[in-house]
């Protein structure tokens, strides 16, 4: 009788196959379905990219209030070399606006921002900068 | 980073720079690791009626401006690594506040020079004081 049932049992197993559909595709797609259950990792989740010309407001203003800068030559477009900062000055603005946006800008890309527009594009991509 | 654990070693050893750009991208390191800390810094003395982050920054730049003319690698390095220790000193609370006040905040010239610093009223009383608190150094 107990061999009975597994014979059964297994013939059963063996039987039942469901079908696998491989059908989804190798990169991760936002489909309608997927969308619910997209996975939201802390930046992206709380991603509250700013406002273009607040950012833009923003950094000028932080430029501006720096005591070695000229604020007559802050524009949007202006290196910081033209505000008459030096290497040292470039340094210290970044710094503030790290305080500004309370953001942390990693050493190697800090070292790349040496004019306004830089430091613009760099905030608003910013996912939390505040 | 230096301000959030206390204990941790700020000052680097190892193999000297090389090139000029080596030093500069070596006290331009040294200097935002200081900026870094700077927010812990004035959490630990109570720093925040005295002065602020901004001018904290500007005094440290000051500082790094009077060596701004160095061009010999092993000073640059051997500055670099004497500002850190003083950085570390300053994290582990082993300087005290009146040591902050005295050496960055008010400045050597406002102990023994300008009276206006310390906070006294100037009611225009006496110039032969004013002087003689100046010193003559």
């Amino acid at each position: 009788m107990r061999h009975a049932v597994r014979a059964l049992h297994s013939c059963v197993l063996r039987r039942l196959q469901v079908q696998v559909q491989l059908d989804l595709p190798l990169k991760a797609s936002v489909t309608p379905a997927t969308r619910w259950c997209r996975r939201m990792f802390s930046d992206e989740a709380h991603a509250t990219h700013l406002d273009r010309g607040e950012v833009v407001a923003r950094v000028l203003d932080v430029v501006k209030t720096h005591p070695k800068a000229d604020p007559t030559k802050v524009t949007e477009s202006a290196s910081f070399q033209d505000v008459g900062l030096d290497s040292l000055d470039t340094v210290e603005l970044v710094m503030s606006i790290e305080e500004e946006f309370a953001v942390a800008i990693p050493d190697a890309v800090a070292d790349k921002i040496s004019s306004c527009p830089e430091a613009i594009e760099y905030i608003a991509s910013h996912p939390s900068a505040k | 980073m230096a301000g959030l654990i206390k204990n941790l070693r700020v000052t680097q050893t190892g193999s000297g720079s090389r090139t000029l750009q080596e030093a500069h991208r070596r006290s331009m390191d040294f200097f935002r690791e200081a900026c870094r800390a700077l927010p812990a810094i004035m959490d630990r003395y109570n720093l925040q009626e005295v002065t602020t982050l901004a001018d904290l920054r500007s005094k440290i730049a000051a500082e790094f401006r009077k060596h701004s003319k160095v061009s010999n690698l092993k000073v640059v390095d051997m500055l670099v690594f004497k500002g850190q220790e003083e950085l570390q000193y300053c994290v582990d609370h082993s300087k005290q506040r009146h040591h902050l006040l005295g050496q960055y905040i008010i400045g050597k010239e406002g102990l023994a020079g300008d009276v206006h610093k310390l906070g006294e009223t100037d009611h225009g009383e006496s110039e032969f004081l004013k002087n003689f608190y100046r010193g003559n150094n």
